[in-house]
């Protein structure tokens, strides 16, 4: 496991230097990844290295090889109020923290000097050399400099008011040998005896921002920090006691570095001595903790995985012009491990419950075989021939005899099931004989019903969950997701404090079956979950027993969840299908975390769209005042036959709409009756 | 006396080649149709080093040194990089007839060869005639044959050429003639790189045809070179827009060429864009105030591939942000 160096809190401070992030960090980190390709490219070319890889991580980190950038060093960039569009400002800020990462290298020899020059010249050489990098690494990116140059006079001002005389100075070296120092600026706000030295210094900068090396800094940096201590921009400590000298001229050149740090972007490789040391340091323990790179695009970290997995989220957006991030995942494949016990369970509460699936399929199935479209559009002179062509043409449905496929499915109805999966779904309640964890499980027993019924009919279906909290992954097991929580939980409180649990604890969708995929592929997953959902007790023990291959019960979170965002995304994938008649059946048992009035506007929306939507509520009401068509069910069975019967009768509805209904007489038997039978 | 044409190093560090140049003989059958295809030279054209390399393997060709035989040159690079206009404008300045025949994978054999055809009597009946392809016509006078995207073409359609590029030397026909290479004619060719990129229909190049070529690459011109060239058609476009437009070019075409399917992009930046659609461009924008950046979304950005936008945009910010704020047009 990858462990980072620590890394001083004080290159971190970036809260008590900027305000509070006025774009949160997935916005953030999801512009950066629209340019992040760029950024490689230019990386690689400007350190002449094709295999260099630039990852994201939660510390800054340099070697040969590989770059790691923090985004805390993008968003710090992006609350500037610097008259740059968001797009420039990626751009600008991650070539500029990557410039530095791979032009910074200096030798044993001069870290010596600087630590024998005292912290001044240190904050001189570090200014200068940060300065430097960006003047000569920028010259074939103009523009992103340009953004830098507007970044730096945003802040100028603010940062020339506040410091004292040495940080005035400083920062003026720092914008000389960048080749961003506007004199006349100076002038007007600086101390005029700091404005002096700067204009004697001139020359010197000039020196700096053409030097090849960083080693032609320090005699650089000395010769302006005597000329800064002749005019006394320096403190004279002739009497003081050498330790206490030094202290105080620390903490001079610590103010220095702050006050500068106001006005560049913080680069821990060029922020100081320790930051230099603390970066190159990094990817030392990286390699020697583990021999194997982490994926692509990221420092192997799970706090920064997590992070680009939320800024790689699509955003949901309502009818009320709401909208929010919405993390989509496969249901863990782990869950099919408990199928041979969930079929088992399923067999048991299929009695108890009384269902007889069979019985419903067989009723709806002359009616929807015969309903079937064909997915086929008349018209083309090449593509298929209908054998039943000639009867329709006769009858008018077709105009030609050739036809070409013109739909994404072929059949005209789809259903989507979408279960509530939070953690109160597996709590014991009522079930009219005692207690008993029946809502998840119940529900999961009628997807199985529902998608053994649409298979039989060939009508598409989907299951998914839904729920809030740590996303899992399709390839997690308890003990993968729950390290990952604990990791990426810490790592983010730790960079991103209070954004953290906002940034674990997301809006989850969960595709168990999708439309495209066949039904008995997920059938074991569906067992596996009714056992998981049926018997929690069982399952945790037997989780506790094999963490590392059971599936990760821990996903299910208490957590109310947003029902709207996941209405939305899934009436939205429903609706890119192309089926005429869509049904969609949400199984819920509480209060959506968003609004009432937000859920209640989705379902009008993807009703008015043409999809029906029907709500179920267990042991819960709130259905009934969000959803057009809803029940409240209070017993499993009431629940399956709920789910059953609102299908059966939205797919009726479809075809009603067709009036082709009419020539279908046969009178339906109950689902009562056709129990008993 | 013949006119000699001079042939400079751009890098200045080779001697200056002079070449006589070719003259269509009279009494040629069809010599005004060939005096008709002997290229105008291009006064815009920049040889970046090509038309000079081009002209060393002429001068030792003419000189006939012992055990030579003739080479044919073939230029392989990146849409856009101008291999076809080097040839061209050899040609222009050699004074041959420019025959560029270009091969697609439809090519066939009888269409660069020749083949036999029915042709009505005049009497009610028909009579057979041999009638040449595109390549033996112009093999029967002075040409400069360029075949123009030599590995589009299938294998057995180039076979029928192994003969005329090899020592042999000739063409046998079906008919039993022999079209012998003349002294005054010199075959070229162009491709395209044969790798993942979207040259439809490319393919690698047979072993065997590739022997009889000399194969030159040729790299998208630097930033000096697209400047030199911008100047020398555009003297009156203003500095700031030459060396903008010149950036822009590199940077996109360094990406496009980049073995990282991650961090490349799939569409250059064509000679074409740079010299003849952006200049347009800021003709058409003058008057507004980001006559290059309004250029570069109607010109520009229109041919490049959707998932490439991304990377085209960064590109922009990164190198221009800001077009500049000068006119372009006319010194100021």
């Amino acid at each position: 496991m990858r462990q980072w160096a620590a890394v001083p809190e004080r290159l971190y401070r970036l809260p008590t230097l900027f305000p509070e992030a006025a774009q949160p960090i997935e916005a953030v980190v999801a512009r950066y990844q629209r340019v992040a390709p760029a950024v490689t490219r230019f990386a690689r070319t400007l350190s002449g290295n094709d295999h260099l890889t630039v990852l994201l991580g939660s510390v800054a980190a340099a070697s040969e090889d590989e770059v790691v950038v923090d985004p805390r060093l993008f968003q710090a960039a992006a609350v500037r109020g610097a008259p740059v569009t968001p797009d420039e400002m990626a751009i600008a800020s991650a070539l500029h923290e990557v410039l530095h990462l791979v032009s910074t290298d200096l030798d044993q020899e001069l870290i010596d000097q600087l630590e024998k020059a005292g912290p001044v010249a240190t904050t001189l050489f570090f200014a200068l050399e940060d300065g430097r990098q960006e003047t000569q690494a920028l010259r074939r990116y103009q523009g992103a400099r340009s953004v830098l140059g507007d970044l730096y006079r945003a802040a100028l001002g603010a940062a020339i008011g506040v410091s004292g005389a040495l940080s005035q100075f400083v920062i003026g070296c720092f914008l000389g040998a960048a080749r961003h120092l506007d004199m006349s600026f100076i002038e007007s706000r600086a101390d005029p005896q700091v404005t002096l030295v700067l204009r004697e210094s001139l020359p010197l900068l000039d020196r700096a921002a053409a030097a090849p090396n960083a080693t032609e800094l320090l005699p650089i940096a000395l010769e302006l920090m005597e000329s800064a201590r002749r005019h006394g921009l320096i403190a004279e400590r002739g009497r003081d006691a050498p330790a206490a000298s030094l202290a105080s001229e620390r903490r001079e050149a610590n103010e220095a570095t702050e006050d500068l740090d106001r006005v560049r972007l913080i680069s821990p490789i060029v922020h100081d001595l320790e930051g230099y040391e603390t970066t190159k340091r990094v990817p030392m323990a990286a390699t020697a903790d583990s021999e194997r790179k982490g994926p692509a695009e990221l420092a192997n970290d799970a706090s920064t995985d997590q992070l680009l997995r939320v800024s790689q989220a699509p955003v949901v957006y309502l009818p009320t012009g709401m909208g929010g991030k919405l993390v989509l995942e496969q249901v863990p494949s782990a869950f099919a491990r408990f199928s041979a016990e969930g079929r088992q369970s399923m067999a048991a509460a299929a009695r108890r419950w009384g269902l007889a699936q069979r019985q419903v399929a067989s009723e709806l199935f002359p009616l929807f075989a015969a309903n079937q479209r064909r997915g086929l559009r008349s018209g083309y002179d090449q593509g298929d021939v209908s054998p039943h062509a000639a009867l329709f043409i006769g009858a008018g449905l077709y105009q030609r005899m050739y036809e070409r496929r013109a739909a994404a499915t072929r059949r005209s109805y789809a259903v989507s099931l979408l279960v509530d999966a939070s953690a109160s779904m597996l709590q014991p309640r009522g079930d009219g004989a005692g207690r008993s964890p029946w809502g998840l499980a119940a529900a999961v027993l009628g997807a199985i019903t529902l998608a053994r019924l649409c298979d039989d009919l060939t009508v598409d279906f989907e299951v998914a969950l839904f729920n809030r909290g740590f996303a899992a992954r399709e390839t997690d097991t308890e003990w993968s997701f729950t390290r990952n929580l604990s990791q990426a939980t810490a790592g983010l409180r730790r960079t991103q404090g209070g954004a953290a649990a906002r940034l674990t604890s997301t809006v989850n969708h969960y595709l168990v079956k999708g439309f495209g995929r066949r039904w008995r592929e997920a059938e074991d997953l569906l067992a596996g979950l009714f056992y998981a959902a049926a018997e929690p007790t069982a399952a945790s023990t037997a989780v506790r027993r094999d963490p590392r291959t059971a599936p990760p019960l821990s996903m299910f979170e208490r957590a109310a969840n947003v029902d709207e965002f996941n209405l939305i995304h899934a009436a939205e994938r429903m609706a890119k299908l192309g089926a005429q008649v869509r049904v969609m059946v949400v199984l819920a048992d509480g209060m959506t975390r968003g609004s009432v009035e937000a859920l209640e506007s989705a379902v009008r929306a993807i009703e008015r769209s043409g999809t029906i939507v029907l709500g179920i509520g267990i042991g819960d009401d709130t259905v009934a005042g969000t959803y057009q068509r809803f029940e409240v069910v209070t017993r499993p069975e009431e629940l399956t036959r709920a789910m059953i019967d609102g299908t059966r009768g939205a797919l009726r509805r479809g075809l009603a709409l067709w009036g082709l209904d009419t020539w279908w007489q046969r009178p339906v038997r109950s689902m009562k009756e056709a129990v008993n039978a | 006396m013949p006119e000699g044409v001079v042939f400079e190093d751009p890098t200045g560090a080779g001697a200056p080649v002079t070449l006589e140049r070719f003259a269509v003989p009279k009494g040629l059958q069809d010599g005004q149709q060939r005096n008709g295809k002997v290229p105008e030279p291009d006064p815009h054209y920049v040889d970046l080093g090509m038309l000079y390399r081009f002209a060393r393997v002429e001068h030792v060709r003419r000189s006939a040194p012992e055990g030579f035989v003739p080479l044919h040159l073939a230029v392989r690079g990146h849409m856009g990089t101008g291999k076809d206009h080097d040839i061209e404008q050899f040609a222009a300045r050699l004074g041959l007839p420019y025959y560029r025949i270009p091969l697609t994978g439809e090519v066939r054999d009888v269409t660069l060869i020749g083949s036999t055809r029915l042709h009505g009597d005049g009497k009610g009946g028909t009579e057979s005639r041999w009638e040449d392809g595109d390549i033996t016509r112009a093999l029967r006078g002075p040409a400069l044959l360029n075949l123009s995207e030599l590995n589009a073409a299938g294998a057995e359609t180039l076979f029928a050429l192994h003969g005329l590029l090899d020592r042999y030397g000739a063409l046998d026909l079906p008919n039993g003639e022999t079209v012998r290479l003349r002294p005054d004619v010199r075959i070229f060719g162009t491709m395209n790189p044969t790798d993942l990129r979207d040259y439809a229909g490319t393919q690698t190049l047979n072993k065997a045809f590739a022997d009889r070529w000399v194969i030159w690459e040729k790299d998208f011109p630097d930033a000096d070179q697209i400047e030199a060239m911008l100047e020398r058609r555009y003297p009156s476009l203003n500095a700031p827009y030459v060396e903008a437009i010149g950036r822009l070019a590199v940077e996109v075409n360094a990406s496009f060429v980049v073995p990282d399917a991650a961090t490349r992009v799939e569409t250059p930046l064509s000679l074409r864009s740079v010299l003849d659609r952006l200049p347009t461009g800021l003709r058409i924008h003058a008057a507004d105030p980001d006559p290059l950046r309004r250029a570069w979304e109607e010109f520009v950005l229109p041919h490049v591939d959707a998932f490439d936008r991304d990377h085209y945009e960064t590109v922009w910010n990164a190198v221009v942000r800001k077009g500049p704020a000068t006119p372009p047009f006319g010194k100021t």
